[in-house]
């Protein structure tokens, strides 16, 4: 890439946060500021941590950054969110979340699953049904689901459950890809499994993916660029890039490259204060 | 008794359960023929199991007629014409307020009170507004009904999980689609249930509905019965009723897992 492309794509972040507080009412009428002042943007595909303790506010600003917010409650307090420099007020076109309980419809088969989004209006009329079946027929393929696709949420285990959600993400094709903790709830096996997937996935459908996690050992492997954050209220404390190529090697994973990142994060974390729980799993 | 007795997770076997089933519907005959023979109440206040099969038999065939099956066509056509009707506003109703808390805030105070209200007590009033015929008959069973159905749609819809709601609408579904293509869906199972919970409700009601002026129907069949102290055409058309709710129960419990299958695998 040359100098005055790069510095073009630089100059046009496809997705930015400006000085995002969100206050929320406590039960006793006092106002609980959840995030301060936090500024973020990316430009460019790659896959972007969102590291800290768990409770700190993570996926308020990972709804936040795809317009989705949670009802009866006006977000953020103050600061903006802008996609492609316009402002983005409500659900967002090109970014698509991944929830951590999958949010897959148990009245609906593996296949129907992933079809779904296209039985909204928004999709019908974006993407016609032939191409949209066979994106669908295509992405079961690459999640390996192409076998279950007749089967129901309740017959496949959480890992494949997550693979439909994933794909389900995917066959939108979109810009930017927000995942809320969304291996939490597997066990480290199944995790490991969906991060070498996620790991492909990316690299088959380039996009921002930002990832929320409280898992340091999960950031460092998979992130591009990890982004820590403290807690109550959360603000930026430790922003860094990592240059290993995917997918990262266990050998790279026990190497003092990464013992170093990790004493950092978890200094930054310390000296940060507060509370809430990391998870370490190597 | 097995240490497995109070265990309420623990299904019985089919063939145990309607064994036990067929068991004790003949120990309550068996009570009944002891309790009638005995001579302790008369035959007017009890008649005997054997006196209420040949009071159907007769009702059942008369002179070339069968008056109870005439009586029951009658009583089903009334049932499904009120339930076709709470079906075709309470269903609606209750999705909307299930699905927006200012909806509800508007009907709920006019529908929840009657769930507990004497309904049977509203059937002069319903005389005074709506006459004797059939319009009177079948408004009173859809009163009498739609204040079950209504509350147990919009509960069903209420209980669907936030979550899909927010997947929905993030990747660009409109409110309404939220309704339609989210909320109802998966609503279904349980607004199946409040449909058999409304069409049942109706089949209690059917004897307060046909008590005035029915020139025919179970209710009918009954209240004629009564006026002339034929306790025992009491017994058989009050038989013939619970037979046929229990028929249409059935029916509806099949519909539903046939149709709403994924809801018992979750």
């Amino acid at each position: 890439m040359t100098a005055a492309a790069l510095a073009k794509t630089a100059a046009k972040p496809l997705v930015s946060a400006f000085d995002i507080v969100q206050e929320y009412e406590q039960p006793d009428g006092k106002m609980l500021r959840v995030l301060d002042s936090v500024s973020l943007s990316f430009d460019r595909p790659s896959i972007n941590m969102l590291l800290g303790p768990s409770g700190c506010g993570k996926s308020t600003l990972l709804r936040m950054l795809g317009g989705v917010r949670p009802w009866n409650v006006a977000t953020p307090t103050s600061g903006r969110v802008e996609i492609d420099g316009q402002p983005c007020v409500g659900p967002h076109q090109d970014t698509v979340m991944v929830f951590q309980h999958y949010a897959n419809r148990p009245d609906m088969t593996v296949r129907q699953n992933v079809l779904y989004p296209f039985s909204f209006n928004e999709w019908k009329r974006r993407v016609p049904l032939k191409e949209a079946t066979e994106r669908v027929d295509q992405m079961l393929q690459e999640v390996g689901l192409s076998e279950k696709r007749d089967q129901y949420p309740s017959q496949l285990s959480g890992g494949q459950n997550q693979r439909v959600a994933l794909a389900r993400a995917l066959v939108l094709r979109p810009r930017v890809l927000l995942m809320d903790e969304p291996f939490g709830a597997l066990d480290a096996q199944t995790r490991s499994n969906m991060q070498d997937l996620l790991c492909r996935l990316h690299t088959a459908h380039p996009c921002v993916v930002v990832f929320v996690t409280h898992d340091v050992t999960e950031a460092l492997l998979l992130g591009d660029r990890v982004i820590v954050l403290s807690t109550q209220p959360a603000r930026i404390i430790d922003d860094f890039t990592i240059a290993e190529r995917q997918p990262r090697s266990q050998q790279w994973l026990m190497g003092a490259d990464v013992r170093v990142m990790h004493e950092r994060v978890v200094a930054h974390l310390r000296a940060s204060g507060g509370h809430g729980s990391m998870r370490v799993t190597v | 008794m097995s240490t497995d007795f109070w265990n309420p997770y623990r299904a019985l076997p089919a063939a145990q359960q309607r064994l036990i089933g067929v068991g004790s519907v003949i120990g309550v005959l068996l009570i009944w023929s002891l309790l009638s023979a005995s001579g302790l109440l008369s035959k007017n206040q009890l008649p005997s199991p054997l006196a209420v099969g040949e009071a159907m038999a007769y009702l059942g065939w008369y002179e070339g007629k069968s008056p109870l099956a005439v009586a029951t066509m009658w009583s089903v056509g009334r049932v499904a014409a009120a339930s076709l009707l709470v079906m075709v506003i309470g269903i609606p109703l209750g999705v909307l307020m299930g699905a927006s808390p200012k909806v509800n805030a508007v009907f709920s105070p006019l529908i929840d009170p009657f769930r507990s209200a004497p309904v049977a007590a509203l059937l002069p009033i319903m005389v005074m507004w709506f006459g004797i015929g059939e319009f009177m008959k079948i408004g009173f069973l859809f009163v009498g009904s739609i204040v079950y159905l209504t509350p147990l749609v919009r509960d069903a819809v209420r209980s669907v999980p936030e979550e899909y709601m927010i997947a929905a609408k993030d990747i660009g579904a409109t409110q309404w689609e939220c309704i339609t293509k989210v909320l109802v869906p998966l609503a279904m199972p349980r607004i199946m249930d409040a449909v058999i919970v409304g069409v049942s409700v109706s089949w209690t009601y059917i004897t307060v509905a046909e008590y005035v002026n029915a020139q025919e129907g179970l209710g009918q069949l009954i209240a004629n019965a009564r006026r002339l102290s034929a306790t025992d055409q009491v017994f058989a058309g009050i038989i013939v009723i619970i037979g046929v709710a229990l028929l249409t129960y059935q029916t509806l419990m099949w519909l539903k897992r046939r149709f709403f299958k994924w809801e018992t695998k979750a």
